[in-house]
């Protein structure tokens, strides 16, 4: 940067307004390119030089004697029949059904409320809106404590369940997976003598039975948990993408004696896809990286039904001394949520498209 | 985007005119979707009642009746063994302290780079913008190890600058900022550049008091970020004396003042985390919602 | 953000060869982890971390720690983990770990190869006091490196209250596997719950153990885990889960056995001494006795723990920190922590006045003789803790299939 700033100086004898104005840019962008830099790029390359060590812990990893391994870390994740691999294999399954109840959950019920809240003659919008939206804004760390008590033995949701005469599960130490619990429920197998066509064989480490296990109990307060604080910020989303929605529009189609559900269906959804799209990749983005709830929760128990790859990525490095293969973890981590970025990046370019034909866009004031 | 408010004013009329009737049509559903709307909020809202009324309850209680709302009786041990025998007057103190610089920071650091990046033209600009659009998309839960090795590497892990620096500058904000600053006419600055006012001069008394809403909601969300950042604390410290409220009370929470329930203390280190956040939310909402917004637009 | 591509490529490029350049010349790793490092003379303020079994623990160490400040003019300040492991490596990568802390024996071995710790042990005076089973599991390639702090064995707890209540006396303590589960079938039948016992090794290890199985051999080379004797231990424990006989703490809403037992929830536990300290302090009217544990097909067995007070190789202010040990480990300051928390004095010339002053104590003492100590061989700890997370559904899997995944995770780790 260094070289920069002395070729702008040169150039400062004949453009002087423009010479300063390239050292003023570069100064004012200095501070941020720095800290950014220092603190995302340059540890990023750190790791990844990490992920392709055995480095224990002990001393820089930076120094000569630490080993290196090569791809050993990344290929222990997928291909070697080992603890790491398991591991990791139980966390991807774990967050693979965590995300798929959770990004529907969130998406369909922000969209309810927002379509609830948008109404024009409802009384006392800006209270439901903040109802709403206010658990998004607190520490997930309260949110997590706060759900420990609500989900313990002598909680709130037992108490409730117990009103209705339903008696609850023990959430945090049940380890049932809810898909095994419904096959056994419907009679097709039994959860303590799994069908031996299940047992036998397997993915990666993980037998077929173990991959149908569907989130565990001890998971669905994560759930819960996770739609409960999320649903209020997307609704803010289809909230204002329901303003954008041209009045004249909806008129001329109650002019055409549409009901109000095929005024839903056919004019309100289809002007929200792009919004739609937008918070269904965020969603996707966001739930792959559920951290801070297990942390506090669970601790990745009970029998690893709530590991996911964030919290083993920590747990392999700072717990088990592992750095290289819980940086690894964390590669491989990166590369999923990036390709999912990719996918959000493609779905804005259309929504931008959209909202082009639309409208012409309203600067912010 | 234009205050709700505004948009609403000329949509209310005109959904009023014809609308009304077709309401008027179904009282009985109209009212099924306000029960459904009070359930909702009463299913968003009623934990937080949960963790105020338990935090004041004793033991005993907390654990017969967890779903009351009512203390009975009212009881304030939780709070005084969270102020007496846990780190909960230092972590407040650390907390405080992080989150005002760290936000000061933010403010004033993603202020500056977003104003370049928006109005002044140096070589690079466009490349940098596009790496600070890259930068957000780097999720920060795969950053554990890496921030860790580096603040390590610079000798200041286990250290406030290790909770405040590498967390002082972040990617959206420049883009809030930079977003904003474009849609402010160039007129103004032109006439003070004329007067001979310089870059930083012109920036800091004629650009940045006509950011006033752009730098209040970042002002707001870097606060309610910071405050409840969790995992940068998680790798950048481990002596309790550093702890913020959130790492503090997650140790409280798993660690061995973890063992026996005690609920109404947990829940009263809830509250205390909660508080200051719901009491900024309380006073500039639509701050919040600005920023939600702007979140939407960031990708 | 049309083409970013190459420009932004560049750009990174020449901010990391920046960074990185200035990035090395300021490191704060300490390279000479075995090198000694600058020490420091005089009053220091010692950081001790300790993985405490509870308030009765921490309360007590802090008060021995602050006598001993006071004594000799340095200040101790002594932190309880949230997890000790955790923490511990995070402080041994930085620069700046605690002067002092705990080590569990089950952990040693780990911190040792990599040179952390301090190889202090017969600096101690009267070193050879300690048991010697105790010196050894603190040893490796024959230097004793840090002091026992003590130790415990578990033993069986019985509530007298409940025991009352489902009309049973004190000739029905059981003694063997059978015993045990037609006691603990009257219990049921009185309404309680019978056992309440942990969902680790630590704990289901002391049935493997009275059946004569073990997850590692002797000499901690091989592993032994898919053994017939842990097969049946495994299928005992799981049938007095499966009939409602036995609980883990969890499934009572309880973070540990004592906990559950101290409640009231369950008629007995399988805990160590450290019960004694935190029944003192968080359920003093709970009346309760303890008991060697029932025997199993191979006779009786127990399981042993010790933790040692490991002193940081990085520390500033070893001397101050070996005078610190020499403080907590002195036989009148091991019998002040079996009062307060239960546990047993690690030096042998303290025995006598342990068992003089808590007779009660002695199927504690006793079970020293026939108490397996835990796994020692570095690299165990997640399949360790693999193992666990198995027993915690060993109401739904297999034995057999638990037994072998431990073998082979164990022949995995041990190179076997």
């Amino acid at each position: 940067m260094a070289g920069t700033a002395i070729r702008t100086g040169r150039r400062s004898r004949r453009r002087t307004s423009a010479s300063r104005e390239n050292v003023a840019g570069w100064l004012f962008v200095a501070p941020v390119v720095a800290i950014l830099g220092l603190f995302l790029l340059l540890p990023i390359l750190m790791a990844l030089w990490v992920s392709l060590t055995d480095w224990n812990g002990q001393g820089s990893p930076f120094r000569t004697g630490v080993p290196f391994v090569g791809l050993d870390n990344y290929t222990g994740l997928f291909v070697r029949d080992d603890l790491s691999r398991r591991n990791f294999m139980i966390s991807i399954r774990n967050t693979f059904s965590y995300v798929v109840i959770v990004v529907p959950a969130q998406t369909v019920l922000a969209l309810g409320l927002a379509l609830a809240v948008h109404r024009r003659t409802l009384r006392g919008r800006g209270f439901f809106r903040t109802a709403f939206y206010f658990p998004s804004v607190t520490s997930s760390v309260a949110i997590s404590v706060l759900f420990l008590f609500i989900f313990s033995d002598s909680g709130a949701v037992t108490e409730l369940l117990a009103i209705f005469g339903v008696e609850g599960p023990q959430w945090f130490s049940d380890s049932r997976g809810l898909l095994h619990l419904l096959l056994s429920a419907l009679g097709l197998a039994d959860v303590d003598a799994p069908p031996p066509v299940l047992t036998g064989g397997g993915a990666f480490g993980l037998s077929w039975w173990e991959w149908l296990s569907g989130p565990s109990v001890a998971m669905c307060t994560i759930i819960v948990l996770a739609v409960w604080t999320t649903s209020g910020t997307f609704m803010l989303m289809f909230l204002a993408a329901l303003q954008d929605i041209p009045v004249a529009l909806e008129e001329a189609s109650m002019l055409d004696g549409a009901s109000r559900r095929q005024r839903l269906w056919y004019v309100t959804l289809p002007m929200l896809k792009p919004t739609l799209f937008l918070v269904l990749t965020l969603g996707l983005i966001a739930t792959w990286q559920v951290f801070d709830q297990v942390y506090v929760m669970s601790q990745g128990g009970p029998a690893k039904t709530t590991l996911t790859p964030a919290y083993l990525s920590y747990r392999t490095a700072f717990r088990d001394f592992d750095y290289g293969s819980g940086a690894a973890i964390s590669f491989v981590l990166f590369l999923l949520i990036v390709l999912l970025a990719a996918l959000q990046r493609w779905v804005m370019r259309d929504r931008d498209a959209v909202g082009d034909l639309r409208r012409p866009r309203p600067r912010r004031s | 985007m234009p205050p709700a408010a505004d948009r609403d004013a000329p949509a209310r009329t005109a959904g009023r005119s014809r609308g009304t009737g077709a309401e008027a049509r179904a009282p009985a559903a109209a009212f099924a979707g306000y029960a459904v709307l009070v359930f909702s909020a009463l299913v968003f809202l009623y934990p937080f009642v949960i963790q105020v009324a338990n935090a004041f309850k004793t033991e005993p209680d907390a654990a017969a009746n967890p779903l009351s709302p009512i203390p009975d009786p009212v009881s304030t041990a939780g709070f005084e063994r969270v102020f007496l025998d846990t780190g909960m007057p230092l972590w407040l103190g650390n907390s405080l302290l992080v989150t005002l610089v760290v936000t000061a920071g933010r403010v004033f650091l993603d202020s500056l780079a977003g104003y370049a990046l928006a109005r002044l033209r140096f070589r690079g600009r466009r490349a940098l913008f596009s790496a600070i659009v890259a930068v957000m998309a780097v999720p920060g839960v795969v950053l554990f190890i890496p921030k860790f090795l580096v603040l390590n590497q610079l000798g200041v892990y286990d250290s406030y600058p290790a909770l405040v620096v590498p967390v002082i500058a972040d990617a959206a904000g420049v883009f809030i900022m930079k977003q904003f600053f474009e849609s402010i006419p160039v007129s103004v600055e032109e006439a003070a550049r004329i007067d001979g006012a310089g870059v930083f001069r012109t920036f800091w008394s004629v650009v940045l008091p006509m950011a006033r809403p752009a730098l209040i909601t970042l002002t707001i969300i870097s606060f309610q970020g910071t405050w409840n950042e969790f995992p940068h604390t998680l790798v950048a410290v481990q002596d309790p004396s550093l702890f913020t409220l959130p790492r503090g009370l997650a140790d409280l929470v798993s660690g061995s003042l973890g063992a026996g329930t005690r609920y109404p203390l947990k829940l009263s280190a809830a509250v205390l985390a909660t508080i200051p956040v719901a009491v900024v939310f309380a006073v500039f909402q639509r701050y919040f919602v600005r920023g939600a917004n702007e979140g939407a637009e960031k990708g | 953000m049309r083409h970013p591509g190459a420009h932004t490529a560049a750009l990174a490029a020449v901010a990391a060869g920046a960074l990185l350049t200035s990035a090395a010349c300021g490191s704060g790793f300490d390279d000479s982890a075995g090198r000694s490092t600058g020490q420091s003379g005089g009053p220091a303020a010692l950081r001790v971390l300790i993985g405490s079994s509870g308030d009765a623990e921490t309360a007590a160490v802090r008060s021995a720690a602050g006598t001993w400040a006071k004594a000799s003019g340095n200040t101790a300040t002594i932190t309880p983990a949230q997890d000790l492991t955790q923490q511990l490596g995070q402080a041994f990568a930085g620069s700046n770990p605690p002067d002092v802390f705990y080590v569990d024996a089950s952990r040693f071995a780990d911190y040792a190869s990599v040179g952390a710790l301090e190889p202090y042990g017969d600096r101690i005076s009267g070193s050879g006091d300690f048991y010697p089973s105790l010196r050894t599991a603190f040893s490796r390639d024959g230097v004793f490196y840090c002091a026992p702090k003590d130790f415990s064995t578990l033993a069986l707890i019985v509530d007298d209250d409940l025991w009352k209540k489902a009309g049973l006396t004190g000739a029905d303590v059981p003694t063997t596997w059978e015993r045990l589960t037609s006691v603990a079938k009257k219990i049921k039948a009185a309404g309680i719950t019978p056992l309440v016992v942990g969902d680790t090794h630590e704990r289901i290890g002391a049935f493997m153990v009275q059946a004569g199985g073990w997850i590692t051999s002797d000499d901690g080379r091989r592993a032994i885990a898919d053994s017939a004797e842990n097969v049946t231990a495994l299928r005992y424990v799981r049938g007095l889960l499966k009939d409602g006989l036995a609980r883990f703490p969890k499934q009572l809403d309880a973070g540990w056995g004592g906990e559950a037992f101290g409640r009231g929830r369950a008629a007995m536990t399988v805990e160590g001494n450290w019960i004694r300290g935190a029944m003192k302090a968080d359920h003093p009217d709970v009346a309760y006795t303890v008991h060697a544990l029932p025997a199993g097909p191979r006779g009786e067995g127990t399981l042993s723990f010790t933790t040692c007070w490991g002193i940081a190789a990085k520390s500033r202010h070893k001397e101050q920190a070996i005078s610190f040990v020499e403080a907590m480990t002195r036989a009148d300051q091991q019998m002040a922590f079996a009062r307060a928390f239960g546990v047993m004095p690690s030096r042998r010339s303290a025995k006598a006045v342990f068992t003089r002053e808590f007779p009660d104590d002695t199927p504690f003492v006793n079970g020293a003789d026939y108490a397996h100590g835990p796994v020692n061989a570095p690299r165990m700890d997640s399949v360790l803790a693999d193992f666990d997370d198995g027993l915690q559904q060993l109401a739904s899997i297999d034995p057999k299939t638990l037994l072998a995944r431990l073998q082979k995770n164990t022949r995995d780790a041990l190179g076997d």
